[in-house]
């Protein structure tokens, strides 16, 4: 009978295999380390018959092992040990890989938890070490013996399938956390970002994406992207041509309209890959521009690029508190703008103001200035605070020059346009000042204080118009630059300054009257200002005889710099007619003295212009060749092929104000071309072949009249 | 008692050992001291609650061959139930279920008696 109950080698190799087996299947269902090694450890104690074990499992990053698993062994023991894959037995594991029959004493750490025999194997990644199985104590009914080799074979099969197990827990593991990291960074990051799939259909899309579409996840996954982006032709465009081409598309500034919310945004469409490169969908980066633009846009109205940048960078910069440092501070200020202010309309001093501020601001921010306040009509800037450069004093002198350069044209332009010149005076100084964000948390403004910003006050004040005045520290830092010329002043005396302060004007290049300017400056006044009705004195007309002038004056050899007065006095010669057509040629002179006058034109050619619009009245009086040629000029097509044109186009305008029939209208052209004549020798060889041809053709048409046989 | 025998008690007759743990070597020898007890007292039927012993090595199983080949020898019987199923498996495996047998409750273990 007992005989029939010997557990036989049979039925313990069959237990064995069965559980191998079962081990196998099983071990693959486990989705948490912690429970797949506790069961690897339980299963190799049960099959093997140990009485206890342990697994020793990687620290991420070291070569340290700590418990994974333990069974049927006070763990307290091993506390405080290092489980070192270099050392001892578990360093020969590593190094043979294989399971290994110990018997424990002496000084193993193993021999600490009073067992005798132990049995372990390797748990490996490819060929990295990633933990061991102890087994200990291989259990009999005669006590406690050594493991077998056959125990090392079965452990090692075990653990070769619990390595496997293992990794793929760890691989599941690591896919999880990285996708868990990355959905966190997608939901984390402002910039927008959705995927689609190879069917288009958008399958991920994070929190700014949602917020710049305008729409919740659940109404975007799913959707293909037409179909979200379905107002949005351009987008679907980008996409579908990174679809097809494989390419990666950058746009900016696209305007994205998405259920009534409208976001400026920057766009990136790149091709999703697989590992064999092949195309699995789109990836969309969209960066919302507008509220980084709001920023922007508003603080650009007051300090440059460079400083709006930098505050961007920086926030610390926009903390209360300051620093002494040296800079130069600009002060600029409108001669006799409140006299000025009083002649205009409300409107008229905001569009005046405005008009010129933006002209100087522009110049300030080219020269990185910091537009520290506009008081009224004046401005303060700041070179070299908060961040100083080596060049902050030129910047501040370039900028007054250009400043005041740029008004001879704004001027220009208004004088044409009958408004007062802007006047300014400039003062410059350097020195220490205290800069800062400086005001409450509510409301704060980065800006200078000190003596040295009362100074730069003071010396504008001092300034007359057109003038720049800088103090003698700005002069010592830019006079070895040879563009800078200056003039040394008699010391003023400047309030809150004991003893008179050294000053010197900066000298800057005052360009002569310009023509050019003076010409587009008139030509768009004309363009503005002449009646819409006219149908001749057009400015078609006025082109075409500044034009004729050109040709007419060159013909006759007339120098260059006189031909630039003869245009100047065709640009000029109607512009009467704005105001009275009846007497344009007085009203037109009348104007063009004071603008000319204004803007310092030569005394003596103001009088030669105004004698060249005079002569231009009917019956023409030139009395120089200059005027001759205006005259000619301005009767010019009487001789030419598109006579008719012109003449259809003055019939037009006189039936503005008078009936006339077409045979008044050709007696009036026969009177006026028999009593004309070209004044110029190259007029009357150029054009009085033609305009007899004109003049017989006319005169035939009269007749015709007289005789019955005309049709019109 | 050992930590292993988590209880026992007796009904209709019946000796119930509620094991907890390893059987093994240590396991097996606290179930047959107590088994070897109750023999000496008369007592030959035994169940095993085997609910909180989740593995069992050979050694555990040839104790309970031995206790099995002793309980014969009186006319006495042993029973398991709340097995788990790798336990049942070893049981089965081991050739421990032609002599004994595994009911799935105490109440058919105990109306089977």
């Amino acid at each position: 009978m007992s005989a029939e109950f010997n557990i036989n080698d049979l039925q313990q190799k069959y237990l064995e295999l069965e559980t191998l087996l079962d081990l196998t299947n099983e071990l693959n269902s486990f989705d948490q380390i912690s429970i797949l090694l506790q069961e690897i450890l339980v299963k190799s104690c049960g099959v093997l018959n140990a009485s206890s074990g342990l697994i020793l499992i990687e620290d991420e990053n070291s070569d340290v092992l700590h418990i994974g698993a333990d069974f049927n062994v006070d763990i307290s023991v091993l506390k405080g040990l290092i489980f070192n894959k270099r050392k001892g037995i578990i360093s020969e594991i590593n190094e043979t890989r294989k399971a290994l029959n110990i018997q424990l004493e002496g000084d193993s750490f193993l021999s600490k938890t009073g067992c005798k025999y132990g049995l372990i194997a390797p748990l490996l990644d490819k060929k990295n070490l990633v933990g061991i199985v102890i087994l200990f104590d291989k259990e009999s009914r005669q006590g406690l013996s050594p493991f077998q080799e056959s125990d090392a074979n079965m452990l090692s099969a075990i653990a070769t399938q619990a390595s496997v197990a293992y990794n793929n827990i760890k691989l599941i593991e690591n896919i999880k956390e990285a996708k868990t990291f990355n959905d966190n960074v997608m939901q984390s990051i402002v910039t927008g970002v959705f995927t689609t799939n190879l069917m288009g259909e958008i399958n991920h899309i994070n929190r700014a994406a949602t917020n710049i579409i305008n729409l919740n996840r659940e109404e975007v996954i799913g959707n293909h992207y037409e179909y979200v982006f379905e107002s949005n032709e351009y987008i679907n465009q980008l996409i579908s041509k990174c679809e097809l081409e494989t390419i990666t598309i950058s746009e900016s500034q696209i305007l994205l309209d998405c259920n009534g919310k409208s976001t400026t945004v920057n766009i990136s469409v790149s091709p999703l890959l697989n590992d064999s490169n092949e195309p699995i969908g789109s990836v969309v980066a969209m960066e919302d521009l507008s509220n980084l633009d709001k920023l922007k846009s508003t603080f650009k109205k007051y300090v440059s690029k460079q400083i709006v940048d930098q505050l961007l960078e920086n926030e610390d910069m926009l903390n209360l508190g300051g620093q002494e440092q040296d800079a130069t501070i600009l002060f600029s200020d409108i001669r006799g703008f409140t006299a000025m202010s009083e002649k205009m309309t409300p409107n008229e001093v905001v569009e005046t103001l405005n008009d010129y501020f933006n002209l100087m601001i522009e110049i300030i921010f080219k020269y990185n200035g910091t537009l520290d306040k506009i008081i009224g009509d004046a401005l303060m800037v700041i070179y070299g605070a908060p961040n100083a450069t080596d060049r902050d004093t030129e910047n501040a002198v370039l900028t007054a020059i250009e400043m005041q350069e740029k008004l001879i044209e704004f001027n220009q332009n208004r004088i044409i346009n009958l408004k007062e010149p802007i006047k300014i005076g400039i003062g410059i100084n350097r020195g220490k000042v205290i800069s800062g964000n400086i005001g409450s948390k509510q409301q704060m403004n980065f800006t200078v204080i000190g003596d040295s910003v009362n100074l730069a006050s003071r010396l504008c004040s001092v300034a007359a118009s057109d003038e720049i005045i800088v103090s003698d520290a700005v002069w010592k830092k830019i006079r070895l630059n040879k563009i800078f010329k200056s003039k040394k002043l008699n010391p003023v005396k400047v309030k809150g300054k004991a003893k008179p302060i050294d000053i010197r004007e900066i000298l800057y290049y005052r360009p002569p009257f310009n023509y050019n300017l003076a010409y587009s400056k008139i030509e768009n006044y004309l363009v503005n200002n002449l009646p819409q009705n006219y149908t001749y004195h057009t400015i078609e007309h006025i082109r075409d005889v500044v034009d004729q002038v050109e040709k007419i004056a060159k013909r006759e050899k007339i120098e260059k710099e006189l031909i630039a007065d003869l245009k100047l006095a065709a640009w000029l010669h109607d512009i009467g007619y704005i105001w009275e057509p009846n007497r344009h040629e007085a009203r037109g002179v009348e104007y063009a003295t004071a603008i000319l006058n204004e803007m310092k034109f030569p005394k003596s050619k103001i009088s030669l212009i105004a004698g060249m619009i005079m002569a231009t009245k009917i019956p023409q009086s030139p009395k120089n060749h200059f005027e001759e040629i205006i005259c000619d000029a301005d009767l010019d097509y009487l001789g030419r092929e598109d006579y008719d044109k012109n003449s259809d186009s003055l019939l037009q305008e006189i039936r503005i104000n008078r009936e006339i029939t077409n045979k008044e209208w050709l007696e009036i052209q026969e009177s006026f071309l028999l009593k004309h004549h070209y004044h110029t020798g190259s007029s009357k060889k150029l054009r009085n072949k033609n305009k007899n041809i004109i003049l017989k053709k006319i005169q035939d048409k009269i007749k015709s009249y007289k005789n019955g046989t005309s049709r019109t | 008692m050992s930590d292993f025998i988590k209880s026992t008690k007796e009904s209709n007759g019946i000796i119930i050992i509620e094991t907890e743990g390893y059987l093994n070597n240590v396991g097996g020898e606290a179930i047959s001291a107590i088994v070897y007890e109750k023999i000496t007292s008369g007592n030959t039927k035994f169940l095993i609650n085997m609910a909180g012993t989740k593995i069992v090595n050979s050694i555990g199983v040839s104790i309970l061959i031995e206790i099995i080949e002793k309980l014969q020898e009186v006319n006495g019987k042993i029973g398991y139930y709340n097995l788990a199923p790798i336990v049942a498996k070893t049981f089965n495996i081991m050739g421990l279920t032609k002599y004994s047998t595994v009911y799935d409750s105490e109440e058919n273990a105990i109306n089977g008696f």
